[in-house]
């Protein structure tokens, strides 16, 4: 017995991050299905409540109750849930990956490369679904769910809202998992007391300062694609802060 | 296997006794290494090291790329070993405890001549 | 042979407590390594810094000579199967044959299907549904099927029986002996491993205690039996690792001993029993400090 089980060449970073990727989908009822599924359902739902309304409202009434559900919106839905499954991958997928002998590095570059590959494709799906919604006038019914009032008209530029709200959502639950995961319960609890000092002291600030017309001038000023492209400082922020958290976290029982 | 000598050793004395049992004829193929492992419940070194034990005193021969084999005359080698061993593990103090006891030469052969003949 | 691990003066602090507790031992490439210590003694804390999975407070640990934090070459020859691993939300036992391969360069998937067969393991099944016993199968498994170079099992076989415990003996003895490799076995169950050892670290309190060879440590202790008075008279000289009494009659466990003690062991008409691994251990890690340091 003088040889001992071959030792393999290191496969380059890139083949290590894809199989993090691909890991992140290996279970696609999490991930896709379970999603969509939930999805249809409120869809169908709201299909129904769109018939209803048409069949027993007047037109005067049926204009209110069409702009009412302009703030609805799937796109919510999807972003809580994209929220979820980022929590998830950290505090489950994380110590899992650890078992598989990934690094911290590769791990939290394959798990961004993964909720990238997601963002887009439910961006897309959202800007598709919403232009055969515009298209057909809320599927024949006045229904608004995938082109809520709130997005751009313009196709392109709707996609690239889509997409940064993914990613923020994305990163937020990636950066509040990390802190998760690196100092469990007693880390949460401080994490979400200074969030609420940070809020509660900008609150003060603008009260105290009298600045909220300047506040609200702003947030008309950027308008809801402005506020969203605004969003990339903190999702940036969370993406930093989440891999250094996670660098020195340890999987435990 | 017992918890009081080292487990090499008594895999050694094991494939001595199959030897002297006929188990494991002369220029007949030894099972590996990995084979007693398996057998025995037991890490493949320490086997291999129980193995090393009895090609060391000329009893196994390698064939490079085959095998292990009995050696010739390894028998008559084994049994002459164990004559000595027994001489020296029990007729040795068998002796000893007799003239402890008083019990003569002659008295002595006379018990182990009965002992042999029921 | 060159090591697998070395590790030199690790200690891991957790607050006040040393959970690893200035520690250094090495590994041979090569081996199966036994290592064994009662619950809490710090066995799989040590296997979270050898895997690069925790971060030592002090000390250097190298594997396969390089750090193994944050070190792919390394890690990618590495499999740790935890006890108390975690799986992801509504993960099947399939995508985690699906999955391993795509980590463990050396994973043979025709070797794990065929455990999974010979476990009896529900492929569709969801992990969080399993008994138990298959939740330990599983990670018997990819422990095997990866082949990795170094291989570490942590109490594998919580809630296997025996036969599925044998199988997995039998298996591992099988597979190291066609594809040698390095192999850290944790586990309370000692006398049923034992003759799988090639070496022991013995680890209590966070410290290494017994660090031998799994030959050496056979016979190195023995149980004596006879008169109280004959016991004391034996024993006055040496160590005594444990002592009983029911009586008049005293049993204590000492060191090794040679012919010549064995025959004056006799002669003062005490009778002499071996003492298997699993006893030596609890004789060693159930006493004080104080004794373990002076038979040490």
């Amino acid at each position: 017995m003088t040889t001992t089980t071959t030792h393999t060449p290191t496969p380059g970073a890139l083949a290590r991050i894809f199989a993090v990727v691909r890991l992140h989908f290996v279970n696609k009822g999490q991930i896709i299905v379970v999603p969509w599924l939930i999805m249809s359902f409120i869809f169908a739902v709201t299909l129904i409540i769109g018939w209803i309304l048409r069949t027993s409202l007047s037109a005067k009434d049926l204009s209110e109750a069409g702009s009412g559900m302009q703030y609805s919106g799937a796109i919510g839905y999807f972003l809580v849930y994209m929220l979820v499954i980022a929590v998830m991958a950290i505090s489950q997928t994380f110590p899992f990956a650890q078992s598989y002998s990934a690094t911290r590095r590769d791990f939290y570059l394959g798990t961004i490369v993964a909720f990238a590959i997601l963002s887009l494709v439910y961006s897309a799906a959202v800007t598709v679904l919403g232009w055969i919604e515009d298209f057909t006038n809320g599927w024949g019914l006045g229904v608004v769910l995938f082109s809520p009032g709130y997005l751009s008209p313009n196709l392109v530029e709707r996609f690239y809202e889509a997409f940064v709200l993914f990613l923020f959502f994305f990163m937020m639950g990636i950066a509040v998992a990390s802190v998760y995961v690196r100092w469990r319960v007693n880390g949460m609890l401080i994490f979400f007391a200074s969030l609420a000092l940070v809020i509660l002291g900008l609150v003060a600030l603008a009260t105290v300062s009298s600045s909220w017309g300047a506040v609200g001038a702003w947030f008309v000023a950027m308008g809801f694609f402005g506020v969203v492209s605004w969003t990339l400082v903190p999702t940036a922020l969370a993406a930093i802060v989440g891999f250094l958290l996670l660098r020195r976290a340890t999987p435990r029982a | 296997m017992d918890d009081s000598r080292p487990i090499f050793i008594q895999i050694a004395e094991q494939i001595e006794s199959d030897i002297l049992r006929g188990t494991l004829p002369e220029e007949s193929q030894v099972p590996s290494t990995n084979e007693y492992a398996a057998f025995y419940r037991i890490n493949p070194a320490t086997a291999g090291k129980g193995v090393n034990v009895l090609i060391d005193s000329g009893i196994l021969y390698k064939k490079r790329g085959i095998g292990m084999f009995v050696a010739e005359g390894s028998r008559a080698r084994i049994i002459a070993a164990r004559r000595e061993q027994f001489h020296a593990e029990f007729v040795t103090p068998l002796v000893a405890e007799a003239r402890s006891l008083g019990i003569g030469q002659a008295e002595l052969t006379d018990m182990i001549r009965k002992e042999g003949n029921s | 042979m060159s090591a697998a691990i070395e590790v030199t003066g690790v200690t891991r602090r957790f607050g006040s407590l040393r959970a690893v507790d200035n520690v250094t031992f090495s590994v041979e490439e090569g081996t199966i390594c036994g290592l064994l210590g009662r619950n809490g003694a710090g066995k799989t804390t040590l296997m979270q810094l050898l895997t690069g999975q925790d971060f030592v407070s002090a000390g250097s640990i190298t594997v396969f000579g390089q750090s193994p934090v944050e070190n792919a070459g390394v890690l990618q020859n590495v499999c740790f199967i935890k006890e108390s691993q975690k799986y992801p939300e509504d993960f099947k036992v399939r995508h985690v044959l699906k999955s391993a391969p795509w980590f463990f360069p050396n994973w043979d998937a025709d070797f794990a299907g065929q455990l999974v067969e010979d476990f009896r393991l529900p492929q569709g099944r969801k992990i969080k549904k399993l008994s138990r016993g298959q939740l330990s199968s599983v990670g018997v498994i990819v422990g095997l099927a990866s082949r990795a170079p170094l291989t570490f099992f942590d109490e594998p076989y919580l809630g296997l029986d025996a036969v599925a415990r044998q199988l997995f003996y039998d298996r591992l003895l099988a597979d190291y002996a066609l594809h040698p490799r390095t192999v850290v076995l944790s586990t309370h169950l000692i006398d049923e491993v034992s003759n799988l050892l090639e070496h022991v670290l013995v680890i209590h309190n966070g410290r290494i205690i017994i660090d031998d060879s799994a030959e050496g440590l056979r016979g190195s202790a023995t149980t004596v039996v006879g008169t109280k008075a004959a016991v004391d008279g034996f024993t006055r000289s040496r160590t005594v690792l444990h002592r009983d009494n029911i009586g008049g009659i005293s049993s204590a466990t000492v060191g090794t001993l040679n012919s010549e003690d064995r025959k004056a062991a006799a002669a003062a008409g005490l009778e002499l029993s071996a003492v298997s691994l699993q006893q030596l251990i609890i004789r060693k890690t159930g006493t004080t400090e104080e004794e373990i340091e002076l038979s040490a």
